[in-house]
């Protein structure tokens, strides 16, 4: 069995592998493939062939495509991206800076997507057909058609714009660091709440819907109504038998959920003005600063091979079954 | 009693008919006027199409063919029996609208004026318009004498024979109009008179104006279209694409199939929206690449559902048949798969297509969309957001219909899939 986990992990790291170096190639053939000669943009027509022939090779660019192809594969791998037009720093320290509040904000996105929806499918199963299930249900149905941008831009006019309960911007007032330890925190907890719900809403909706309708279907199973008939009580049959089989399928959902996730924040940190990578890489386009936007794509799509591969790997721990799937 | 969708159909036509009568009846007679013109002087004729043109002309004909359509073949379109629902009722709407734009609406989507008065009014607000008097010129030329007409019938995105005013006094001589709290005066004898009585009339806004006091129902109306033409433009190219590929790997098989895979997993592992903002950035944002893009971006489900069905019948005897009787890898393709991979097809594609609607706002809300030259729903909630306090109605209309397309498209792909699978 070790054996065969320890295969199962290999094969998955190389096929992420041979992901990311497609990603990179990719990458690649867009830069090459994009409009505009790199030495215009650095020099004038009037400048003599020579000079065009040394900026040429400065940058390396008179040397054959295989050659450039092997250079930029081996930046990135030595984390170089080149440096950004607008910050004057390499790209990578730059989207640094953003990333972290990027991963943090979707992060407890996702904790409170999990929790609530588990929440309200319980909820809703327990009186299956009742008027909570029915509510939820299909307004479940509408949450999960609204935009993320209409939804946020509804709030801010509902809590922002009317009852002035919440801000619709930034992440920390202006007398930020005037505040106490607690203060900061209320701080943070009031500014994020709109682009919270924003981001999670659909998110709800979506993992609550699946994770219902499993539960129905795992609570329709003979071996429930053989466990009941055996007098096993209600609470130990969920907690033991269907929770267990109506969990499992959802881990690749969250797998999926992720990237969905990731192109949230994106739009979510546009609506509320929040300092993330999503939001970078929007004003990137606008500054026309692209060293910075191929980063933010990069970065993108790793984290999103990362936590595919840490879904596979959850799952693999969970349901030894999964392992030869996963092989074949 | 359940009402069929076409009754529903048959009752909005006749609605927009009895409430667009004369603007419809004008388009009829510059057809006809066009078609004159074509047999008498081709050259002039040809010179003068544009879009609106074509646009007007394509859906007055459409219009007055849609009676007679639905009277010929109602015993083939079988859905046209089955009874509303409140989603096909939403859809029927939408596609009335993008088919009918010209003829829903008796305005141009960009037409501003008297920026003062109609800027940011609020839904069902009404003001004043005042009609200059047109300079009538001596026409000659048949051309120049369809110019004219054409002019008239079809709006412009300006008019300057029009003043918007709050307030009108009428005295003997002038004209006193209110523009906000700037007072202005014009001659009686330059204001077109009906009647003996100079003409004013009342124009009001349904849904409002936006902040260039443009009217926001008329927006909405020419949104549909570039929302719908987008999505279909796009699904029709992942379905092109992923048509070609899965056949083509699930036919082959072996490496090229595995290089597909790696391909497919490489696009899935990217969220799409990252990787649509990176495309759009690096050549440029117009509305064919929008459509290019959202397309390229989203034919991976279907990659997969043809090369399983490819891989599941390429092995079968009708098509290893098909083969030996000497029909090209493409008829097969057409002739023998198609017909069996339609119904998955088919509901992957209506998901595609509310996806696709979806990414679109997105990023016309981004600014990354079709540009500022067509009204969209995204951009349109976009401008609203600057004036958030100040014209709910910029933000809520385009909002609401665009959770309502969704909506309506997502039932749609469900109750295909019920309809398909009824085990499911």
């Amino acid at each position: 069995m070790n054996k065969d986990i320890l295969k199962a992990l290999t094969k998955r790291i190389v096929s992420s592998i041979v992901t990311i170096l497609l990603l990179i190639s990719f990458l690649f053939i867009l830069v090459r493939l994009s409009p505009g000669d790199p030495t215009q943009k650095f020099l004038s027509p009037d400048f003599s062939p020579e000079l065009k022939q040394q900026v040429m090779a400065n940058f390396k660019l008179d040397q054959s495509v295989t050659e450039q192809y092997l250079n930029f594969l081996g930046n990135i791998f030595r984390g170089d991206f080149g440096v950004s037009y607008d910050y004057r720093m390499p790209v990578f320290s730059v989207i640094w800076q953003f990333l972290s509040f990027t991963l943090v904000f979707t992060s407890i996105s996702f904790l409170i997507q999990i929790f609530l929806s588990y929440y309200f499918a319980l909820k809703s199963i327990k009186k299956s057909g009742g008027l909570l299930d029915k509510l939820l249900s299909k307004s479940s149905l509408v949450v999960y058609a609204t935009p993320s941008f209409v939804l946020g831009v509804f709030l801010i006019f509902i809590f922002s714009a009317k009852l002035d309960l919440f801000p619709s911007a930034g992440l920390k007032s202006l007398d930020f660091d005037s505040f106490s330890f607690l203060g900061k925190l209320w701080d943070y907890i009031i500014h994020l709440t709109l682009p919270l719900i924003t981001l999670s809403l659909a998110g709800i909706a979506m993992f609550y819907k699946y994770l219902r309708d499993n539960l129905e279907e795992v609570y329709r199973q003979d071996f429930i109504l053989n466990l009941r008939a055996s007098g096993y009580s209600e609470s130990t049959i969920l907690k033991k038998h269907v929770l267990p089989n109506a969990v499992r399928p959802l881990i690749s959902v969250a797998g999926i959920e992720l990237g969905i996730l990731l192109g949230g924040t994106l739009i979510t940190e546009v609506i509320f003005g929040l300092p993330g990578m999503g939001r970078l890489m929007m004003t990137s386009i606008f500054s026309r600063d692209y060293p910075l936007v191929v980063g933010c794509a990069f970065v993108a799509g790793l984290l999103m091979i990362i936590t595919n591969f840490i879904a596979d790997l959850v799952k693999m721990k969970m349901d030894k079954r999964m392992i030869k799937g996963l092989m074949n | 009693m359940k009402i069929k969708i076409r009754n529903i159909l048959l009752f909005l036509w006749l609605l927009i008919l009895i409430f667009q009568i004369e603007l419809i009846f004008g388009l009829v007679v510059l057809t006809g006027k066009y078609i004159i013109l074509l047999f008498t002087d081709f050259n002039q004729a040809f010179q003068l199409i544009d879009f609106s043109l074509v646009d007007a002309i394509l859906s007055v004909t459409l219009f007055v063919c849609i009676p007679i359509i639905s009277f010929f073949y109602h015993k083939k379109l079988v859905w046209l029996k089955s009874s509303i629902n409140f989603p096909a009722f939403v859809l029927i709407i939408l596609f009335l609208a993008f088919c009918f734009a010209p003829l829903i609406t008796n305005e141009n989507p960009d037409f501003q004026k008297d920026l003062k008065v109609t800027k940011l009014l609020s839904p069902f607000s009404s003001v004043k318009v005042i009609r200059l008097k047109r300079e009538e010129k001596n026409i000659n030329s048949s051309s120049a004498n369809f110019l004219v007409y054409k002019n008239k019938i079809i709006k412009q995105p300006f008019n300057e024979s029009i003043i918007f005013a709050n307030k009108v006094k009428i005295s003997s001589s002038e004209i006193l109009y209110m523009q906000k709290d700037l007072q202005k005066k014009i001659d009686l004898s330059k204001i077109e008179i009906v009647n003996g009585k100079p003409k004013i009339e009342e124009k009001t806004f349904i849904l409002g104006t936006d902040e260039f006091g443009r009217d926001i129902f008329t927006r909405l109306i020419y949104g549909a279209r570039i929302s719908l033409l987008v999505g279909i433009g796009a699904v029709f190219v992942s379905l092109v694409i992923g048509l070609a590929i899965g056949f083509i790997a699930g036919f082959r098989g072996g490496i090229i199939d595995i290089i597909f895979s790696r391909i497919t997993d490489l696009f899935l592992a990217f969220p799409v929206i990252y990787l649509i903002i990176l495309i759009l950035a690096m050549f440029g944002n117009s509305l064919l690449s929008v459509i290019f893009v959202l397309g390229f971006s989203g034919w991976m489900s279907l990659f997969k559902i043809v090369k399983s069905e490819v891989i599941s019948a390429k092995n079968k005897d009708y098509i290893i048949s098909a083969g030996l009787l000497g029909l090209t890898k493409f008829g097969i393709l057409v002739k023998e798969i198609l017909p069996v991979i339609i119904v998955p097809v088919i509901v992957n594609i209506i998901f595609q297509f509310s996806n696709v609607i979806l990414a679109e706002s997105a990023l016309s809300y981004l600014g990354l969309g079709s540009g500022r030259s067509y009204p969209s729903w995204g951009s349109m909630i976009e401008s609203g957001q600057q004036y958030i306090t100040k014209a709910w109605w910029m933000i809520f209309f385009p909002g609401l219909i665009l959770i309502l397309t969704i909506f309506s498209v997502n039932d749609l792909g469900k109750r295909l899939n019920k309809f398909f699978n009824p085990a499911a």
